[in-house]
């Protein structure tokens, strides 16, 4: 009763338009929030509880499946296990009859740093990865953010080009590019600007997930800044972006990872580069396991593997909520 | 601050969907508009189109009469609020205004001055900090106004800006965008389904329906003159009841007689601009009332002759606290029967009961008439057609005993009992040998309408500006004999309008480059500059395979005899197929290849003649989906 006599109040203010002054029409609008706030229902505070039977049944079902996925994780987290105790092995050789190493040291790690060219190649690695990583992901948000927004006439056959492309194996080029590159770089081919091309080219293949996310930022904020004078590009990147944090994230992490992790296509080029230093970390750290090192290099490759795994590992702990949210962001329609 | 001119704006999805049909209209400066209808009438495709958010697929924008079809949205001076906000979620209230300010490179505290000014008249200077998230959907809402009033456009649109909204709310929040609108001094444009919100915010409302206009008129005028069922319909709750049924005139008295049995008398002047050709006694029409229109029979009330009374059988009586609304039927067998059901308004005291037979008084004043079949409405506020009974005596139109020459080309046999059928413009005042006596003058916008009695004839002519006759006077007036149609003589209007059938094809010039002709008949005219642009605009080069047609008035053709000087492949040659000569003017219809086209001309039958058409006046259409092009 009371709601409808402050709108009817409302609306006599308001037929008075032409005489109302400043103040008026902010006490207007005061009321006008009033009136809306008494109109929002309040929440019910906790909803009906589910009857016993099914809670039950809900906890029975949690139990076996956290059962079956800790078994799974310890299947999982062995190997790893063994690695990093391994690292800190100080007995030589390949092979150790336990698990558990009887004489603990850093050595292996002492002689990573000093003995060997490792430093070199994680340097290496390091900053092809980070190249390869600001390109890729430049490449795919605006392949994808285009896909999403920009309706051209091949859009559509090449979306599905691109999506049948993506699905063959990188390696199956392995030797046409091997090619192209002798004539892209005549001179120096085996280097790491053609590791960066490589890893960079094909980028906008995988625009798929980010594709899917872009779908779902509403257009109306698209138009909105093209009506307020945006171009695309500052659309894109004052509008589009800031609200992709997830989606930014998740591609950021792909495409560091992919040619941080890279053995096949770097053993493919680099073969035969007398320099080692050149090598990235799996080109080198694998030429540890070569028969004839791999008694003196065992547990310095295992130091180097944790070494290796550190910053990924520290990057998606740090970025794991982004990071579920791009995927399954991408994934559903919200 | 601007006015708007849409030409022939049609919209057309994959090349066979038309969304948007044939839309025209002029903004005045100022204006409110409001575009409603059902969903996918295509009120907002023709929004988006305004703002360039959409691309138009064939006619002319000018906003200011400048032609801006080809301008990005920034260029337009326009701007948008969107029924779901679409406020930057990152950006603070202050930054969702200043975007654009922004992005224009203003400097700072001239940014500054205007989002506060902006936040001022909306009340939302104390969420200026706030995330948008953070504000209740009436406050987001202020916001997306905010951001359009910073950028000071020349036209405001709004897409269905309250629909998010609580129905309450939505009512205040009205009030505010009409207040808004008075202040701002500048042209809105507003969608939205809710005919609610159409009658009590724009000062004309765009009725439309699958694409197209069905009626563009102030509230008031839409209310009391829709031009069809549709509009008459959508406009107003509850609905408006109809009726179907037949009208028999006798003499002095109209009746309606339902098909759900019941009767409705009322004298002929209450229904005297209903065309005759209805009161037949058969032909299908549809009786429409609003509820206004109809009450309970209340015997102390004062009748003035307006009300024709009926019974009817109630079926539900709605309470509603200061009124009550009832349905009744007017089929006295079933209260339930679907043609006869009838709301109407009542006292809340008012004791009735379903299977109640009550007494109803209908209005002759206010009620509506539509063809059963088109739904339009034969009841107009301004009549289509005079309809005047008559005989052809001596080369002579005569009726009540008057007698008005006839020109040559309508001179027939002497006929007696013909029925002459004009449209209402065709009848002029001021001149003449018939005279006619006015009975009504009323004012109807576009001038005055007045009905003219002579002997037992009702006619009405329309002219220009305030009236210049008065109720009582005898005034001359004349016809045009060009538009007048008398059935029984075969006598029938010329058709005025011409169409041609071809295409458009270009051809390599010697020195290069290309020129461009309409290939019609075996000729080639040369279109203008301006219709080659609209058609490539529309086009592209598809414009070559497109089967075009090519649509002229009589006036836009120039005839001449064909003589050694105006042999060119630029003309069209025909002969002369018949001449009809309606005294001031004589207009010659011509055989082409197989076409026809009239045109004026003063010769003989079977002359052969060489014709220009002016190129300026041509209209283009495209053939395969009837879409104006240029």
């Amino acid at each position: 009763m009371k709601q409808e006599q402050k709108n009817i109040d409302l609306t006599q203010n308001s037929q008075s338009v032409l005489t109302n002054t400043a103040a008026n029409s902010a006490a207007n609008w005061e009321e006008l929030d009033r009136l809306e706030a008494s109109l929002t229902p309040k929440s019910k505070g906790r909803r009906g509880g589910f009857r016993i039977g099914m809670s039950l049944r809900r906890t029975l079902g949690d139990m076996v499946g956290q059962i079956v996925l800790t078994l799974l994780s310890m299947v999982w987290i062995i190997p790893l296990i063994y690695l990093i105790v391994q690292s800190f092995r100080g007995e030589p050789g390949a092979w150790s009859p336990t698990f558990f190493p009887h004489e603990w040291t850093l050595d292996n790690y002492k002689r990573l740093f000093t003995q060997t060219q490792f430093p070199r190649w994680y340097f290496n690695t390091l900053w092809i990865s980070v190249v390869c990583c600001i390109v890729t992901s430049l490449f795919v948000l605006s392949v994808s953010y285009a896909f999403s927004r920009i309706r051209f006439r091949a859009r559509r056959p090449l979306m599905n080009i691109m999506l049948i492309l993506g699905m063959f194996p990188g390696f199956m080029s392995m030797s046409a590019v091997y090619f192209l590159l002798k004539i892209l770089l005549p001179m120096n081919y085996q280097s790491h600007l053609s590791l960066i091309i490589v890893y960079c080219s094909g980028a906008a293949l995988s625009y798929y997930v980010s594709k899917g996310f872009f779908d779902t930022v509403p257009r109306a904020l698209d138009e909105a800044a093209r009506i307020d004078g945006a171009s695309r590009f500052r659309t894109f990147v004052k509008v589009i972006l800031p609200l992709s944090k997830s989606i930014i994230i998740y591609t950021v992490l792909i495409s560091f990872i992919a040619p941080w992790c890279d053995y096949i296509f770097v053993s493919y080029i680099m073969s035969g580069v007398p320099d080692t230093g050149l090598y990235t970390v799996s080109l080198g750290m694998y030429s540890w396991l070569e028969r004839e090192m791999i008694q003196q290099y065992f547990t310095t490759f295992c130091a180097a593997a944790v070494i290796v795994a550190l910053p990924i590992t520290a990057l998606f702990m740090w970025l794991q909520k982004y990071y579920v949210e791009g995927v399954t962001g991408g994934a559903v329609k919200g | 601050m601007a006015s708007l001119s849409l030409k022939h704006i049609f919209k057309v999805y994959d090349g066979t969907v038309k969304a948007v049909n044939d839309f025209n209209m002029e903004i005045e400066d100022n204006e409110f508009i409001v575009f409603v209808g059902p969903s996918g009438c295509g009120k907002s495709t023709t929004l988006r189109m305004i703002a360039g958010l959409e691309e138009i697929t064939a006619g002319e924008l000018r906003i200011d009469g400048e032609v801006v079809n080809d301008y990005e949205p920034k260029d337009r001076n326009i701007a948008m609020v969107f029924q779901n906000y679409a406020l930057y979620p990152h950006m603070s209230v202050y930054e969702n205004m200043a975007f654009s300010l922004r992005t224009m490179h203003l400097p700072q505290n001239e940014i500054h001055k205007k989002v506060t000014e902006a936040a001022e008249i909306l009340g939302i200077t104390q969420y200026l900090d706030r995330k948008p998230k953070a504000l209740s959907g009436g406050q987001r809402q202020r916001v997306a106004l905010g951001r359009a009033i910073v950028r000071n456009p020349k036209v405001f649109l709004l897409d269905e800006p309250l629909s998010n909204l609580d129905a309450k709310l939505r009512a205040a929040m009205r009030a505010e965008i009409s207040r808004l609108h008075k202040r701002l001094n500048t042209t809105f444009i507003y969608v939205t389904h809710d005919q609610v919100e159409a009658m009590t915010m724009g000062t004309r409302i765009v009725v439309m329906k699958d694409g197209f206009i069905q009626q563009i008129d102030t509230p008031t005028n839409l209310y009391d003159y829709p031009d069809n069922m549709f509009v008459a319909g959508f406009m107003g709750t509850p609905q408006m009841n109809f009726f179907e049924g037949t009208l028999s005139r006798r003499g002095d008295s109209v009746t309606f007689s339902l098909d759900c049995g019941a009767r409705i008398d009322m004298p002929y002047s209450a229904a005297d601009k209903i065309p005759a050709g209805y009161m037949d006694g058969a032909k299908k029409v549809v009786f429409g009332v609003r509820h206004g229109g109809i009450r309970l029979y209340d015997p102390s009330a004062a009748d003035n002759g307006e009300w024709s009374h009926s019974k009817a059988v109630v079926s539900v009586v709605e309470m509603l606290g200061d009124e009550s609304l009832v349905y009744a039927s007017l089929d006295l067998d079933d209260p339930d029967s679907e043609g006869g059901t009838v709301i109407l308004k009542a006292h809340p005291d008012t004791r009735v009961a379903r299977g109640d037979i009550v007494d109803i008084s209908i209005t002759q004043r206010k009620f509506h008439v539509f063809d059963a079949e088109s739904g339009h409405s034969i009841k107009r506020r301004i009549p289509e057609e005079n309809v005047i009974p008559c005989d052809i005596k001596d080369r002579k139109l005569c009726f009540e005993g008057k007698g008005i020459p006839l020109p040559p080309a309508l001179v027939r046999p002497d006929t007696e009992g013909a029925e002459a059928v004009m449209p209402t413009s065709a009848l002029t005042l001021g001149d003449g040998e018939a005279t006619a006596t006015v009975a009504r003058t009323e004012d109807v916008d576009i001038g005055t309408l007045y009905t003219l009695t002579a002997g037992s004839l009702t006619l009405f002519a329309i002219e220009d500006g305030k009236p210049k006759y008065s109720v009582g006077d005898t005034v001359k007036f004349t016809l045009d004999f060009c538009k007048l149609k008398i059935d029984k003589c075969g006598i029938a209007p010329p058709h005025l309008s011409n169409s041609l059938s071809g295409g458009l094809i270009r051809e390599k010039q010697r020195g290069g480059g290309y020129k461009f002709f309409f290939s019609v008949c075996g000729a080639k005219l040369i279109p203008s500059k301006e219709i080659l642009e609209k058609l490539f605009m529309c086009k592209g080069t598809g414009i070559f395979r497109t089967p075009l047609e090519l649509v002229f008035d009589a006036d836009a053709v120039s005839a001449e005899k064909v003589s050694e000087s105006n042999i060119d492949s630029t003309r069209l040659f025909g002969t002369v197929a018949g001449i009809a000569d309606y005294g001031y003017i004589r207009y010659a219809e011509i055989s082409l290849d197989g076409a026809r086209v009239i045109a004026p001309y003063d010769g003989q039958v079977s002359d052969r003649v060489a014709l220009q058409i002016d190129g300026q006046r041509i209209t283009v259409k495209d053939k395969k989906i009837d879409m104006i092009i240029a």
